[in-house]
């Protein structure tokens, strides 16, 4: 140990004592700091953990009391089936929590999203990784990230104020944040993960591949199409869902874009209300404590289990590939 | 087009007038063996002559051509020798060849040509792209506007959609606008609070979040070894960054809130973003770090360096600029969200100190806070008689501001890759 301190410290000898002292302090506290170093590294399995334990308990009196006396009754058949989402803050004995309508919301949304989201994402990472080269390629992958960083509550502003009198004007919908307005907003937001995500798996194809094909005399669309789709349909996989997980979680932009009427959608023109913008439109306004406050931290958690199950599984189908190619 | 016209056995005789008619289908076959038909000109440099068609027409009878020729022979007219199939690979090398060929057939009885139908001679040259490959090159080039289009369908319209915003905010942008506070509900005045409310957020966000992160990054690439505990951290990396924004603001609500006893406020907001940020932190110093090669390491210890001591003066040091282009993203990112804040510790509208110290720090730890993502969703939804500059110049601010971060990260990592050593 002095040794080694001693080895550190020739080159810097004509370092100023102080910072010499701070050497040897920090080499010193070397068990300390790797404990600390350690309890760093495990702190995201305790995030995750706390993020769930913590809207938990607050949820728990509902799910297990079914909530506070003539506070309204929380039923989970009743909150999973009903489409009655009717929170009532003046009368709470008559509320009514469904989010069925909720729940069809949200798909909808992104559904939707990922119609639009998935094809223009995928193309785009075909065309980023396999047309284009040296500085088009940097262009274009800096606008991307560039996409990717514009912050949500700017997309909902743009779908609120740009895009809704757009829709008007062009389809006639009395309304203009609604349905497709989420829809086409959530894809734009989605799509900078897909692209990169999807790049990455195509780059990840070996290039021999790509040798092998062009000297059995394929073209280019027939590497795609033949060879790199199915060598990276793992990656391509885990891009989409990646998507799916950024669309279903979020908020800011579908609470401004998307009308927030709580009805179950029958058409791409009506306004929806999504579980995310619930959450966020009404936990501002309710009662610590009570029972809607309690069912707006379910639904949270219904979040965290949606998300949850599908980034697992993207990160399952990552590790599949990765598997292979080791194998 | 140049058209041989002859018969087929069932319709002898000429066709009269016509001076390339022929009698048989012979007697046509025997005129693209002399040379007279123009296939043999080969006027139009690089093309190549035109193909040579042999039609059966019946006596008198009217021709109509079909589209498609019932046989379809190829010959490298410009050729000598003999040799071929008449295949598109493999042509035929010369016309006298390939009217002898032709001949064969012909009295082999496979050249069955009714009434209307075609024979056609078309003139190909080996290394010439041959019609499949013509047809796989137009492909080719459909997908490639195809997903170029997808490409720009993508980029375009935001592009344009930002320069709206630019350009319908452009009369309220001024320094004024930036200083000045919100006044009469907001309807008047700029952004200055909000603006120091989201740079106190980022601020103490960053000095949470960056330490550990960092740390944890280190963790997972210089300490933890391959098995089922790191991936489990792994995993759950990689689920932090995927917890939707509003169920970190609940978080922050049950943890910070309520639990830790913050309230609302300014400390409450900046640890619930610190904790939706980490992900990215952890993420980018972990590739930073693996980005130092190996034997850097390896010849430290050689040195009799502990592994914290090369961690402290060869990896940290090789790979700082990676890590910072992480906490300047994460600043980017802290700086824009909204969710997690709204419950934590923003508010609608909080008075602050127009001048004087006291309007550079008008918030402390436990006040809640204006921020500018939060200002732009009131303005936009809340307030009613907002006029469009205003809402269009925060959110231009906003923009800028997310850009101009993220920019900076980007313009590190390229200045990076150019100066890299190894």
């Amino acid at each position: 140990m002095s040794e080694a301190t001693t080895t550190a410290e020739t080159p810097r000898k004509k370092s100023a004592p102080i910072s010499r002292l701070i050497n040897v302090a920090l080499d010193r506290t070397e068990p300390l700091v790797e404990w600390l170093i350690r309890l760093c590294g495990w702190s995201a399995i305790l995030f995750v953990g706390a993020i769930f334990f913590f809207v938990f308990r607050e949820a728990v009196p509902v799910l297990v009391g079914g909530g506070a006396e003539g506070d309204g009754q929380f039923d989970v058949q009743e909150f999973l089936t009903s489409q009655n989402w009717i929170p009532s803050p003046f009368k709470p004995a008559d509320a009514q929590y469904g989010i069925l309508a909720l729940l069809l919301g949200s798909l909808a949304v992104t559904g939707l999203a990922m119609l639009l989201a998935v094809p223009l994402g995928l193309g785009a990472a075909v065309y980023i990784s396999e047309f284009c080269t040296g500085r088009t390629k940097e262009t274009l992958k800096i606008v991307i990230e560039l996409l990717a960083a514009i912050p949500s509550i700017v997309w909902g502003f743009i779908g609120y104020m740009v895009l809704g009198p757009v829709l008007i004007e062009l389809t006639g919908a009395p309304v203009g944040i609604n349905l497709l307005n989420g829809g086409i907003i959530l894809a734009l937001m989605s799509v900078p993960v897909i692209v990169s995500v999807g790049e990455d798996a195509l780059k990840a194809v070996p290039d021999s591949y790509r040798e092998a094909a062009i000297s059995l005399g394929a073209s280019r669309w027939e590497i795609i199409y033949r060879v790199l789709f199915p060598a990276a349909k793992n990656g391509l996989l885990a891009a989409v869902l990646l998507g799916v997980g950024r669309a279903v979680g979020e908020t800011m932009a579908v609470l401004m874009a998307t009308g927030h009427a709580v009805q179950i959608p029958g058409s791409l023109l009506d306004p929806v209300r999504t579980l995310t913008a619930t959450i966020a439109a009404e936990l501002g306004d309710v009662v610590a404590g009570g029972t809607h406050y309690r069912v707006l931290f379910v639904i949270g958690l219904v979040l965290f289990a949606v998300t949850f199950v599908v980034n697992l599984t993207a990160d399952l189908v990552v590790k599949g590939i990765r598997s292979e190619k080791a194998r | 087009m140049f058209r041989l016209r002859a018969c087929a056995h069932d319709c002898p005789g000429r066709n009269g007038g016509d001076t390339d008619s022929h009698a048989t289908l012979a007697d046509a076959i025997r005129a693209i063996g002399s040379g007279a038909s123009p296939a043999a000109d080969g006027s139009r440099p690089g093309a190549g002559p035109p193909p040579v068609e042999i039609l059966c027409c019946p006596r008198g009878g009217k021709c109509i051509p079909g589209k498609k020729p019932r046989h379809q022979f190829f010959v490298n007219a410009r050729a000598t020798g003999s040799g071929g199939d008449g295949s598109e690979l493999a042509p035929w090398w010369g016309l006298p060849t390939a009217a002898d060929e032709l001949l064969r057939l012909h009295r082999a009885g496979e050249l069955d040509l009714d009434a209307g139908q075609l024979l056609r001679l078309s003139h190909r040259e080996v290394f010439t792209a041959s019609s499949l490959e013509t047809w796989k090159k137009t492909k080719e080039t459909i997908a490639k506007y195809v997903f170029m289009t997808m490409a720009l369908v993508l980029v375009i319209p935001v592009v344009a959609i930002l320069a709206y915003i630019l350009v319908k905010a452009w009369p309220v942008l001024s320094p004024s606008f930036v200083l000045d506070n919100p006044r009469d509900f907001m309807t008047t005045g700029g952004i200055w609070a909000p603006l120091v409310g989201t740079f106190f957020l980022v601020l103490i966000s960053l000095l949470v979040a960056a330490p550990v992160g960092i740390l944890a990054g280190v963790y997972l690439n210089e300490y933890a070894r391959d098995n089922w505990f790191t991936r489990t951290i792994n995993l759950a990396v990689v689920n932090l960054a995927g917890v939707p924004s509003i169920v970190h603001a609940l978080f922050g609500v049950g943890a910070f809130v309520l639990f830790a006893g913050m309230g609302r406020s300014l400390l409450a907001a900046s640890c619930t973003l610190a904790v939706m940020t980490l992900p990215v932190i952890i993420t980018s110093t972990r590739e930073a770090l693996a980005a130092v090669p190996m034997s850097f390491r390896e010849a430290c210890w050689n040195m009799g360096a502990s592994r914290w001591q090369t961690i402290r003066t060869i990896v940290l040091p090789n790979s700082i600029s990676g890590i910072l282009t992480g906490v300047i993203l994460q600043v980017a990112r802290a700086a824009g969200e909204t969710a997690p804040i709204l419950f934590t510790g923003a508010v609608f509208f909080t008075p602050v100190p127009d001048h004087g110290l006291a309007s550079f720090v008008p918030y402390g730890l436990g006040d809640r806070c204006m921020a500018l993502s939060m200002h732009l969703f009131t303005l936009a939804t809340q307030v009613r008689g907002v006029s469009d500059e205003l809402q269009y110049g925060t959110a231009a601010v906003l923009i800028g501001l997310v850009l101009v971060v993220n920019s900076l990260s980007i313009g590190l990592r390229v200045y990076l890759r150019s100066r890299k050593r190894w």
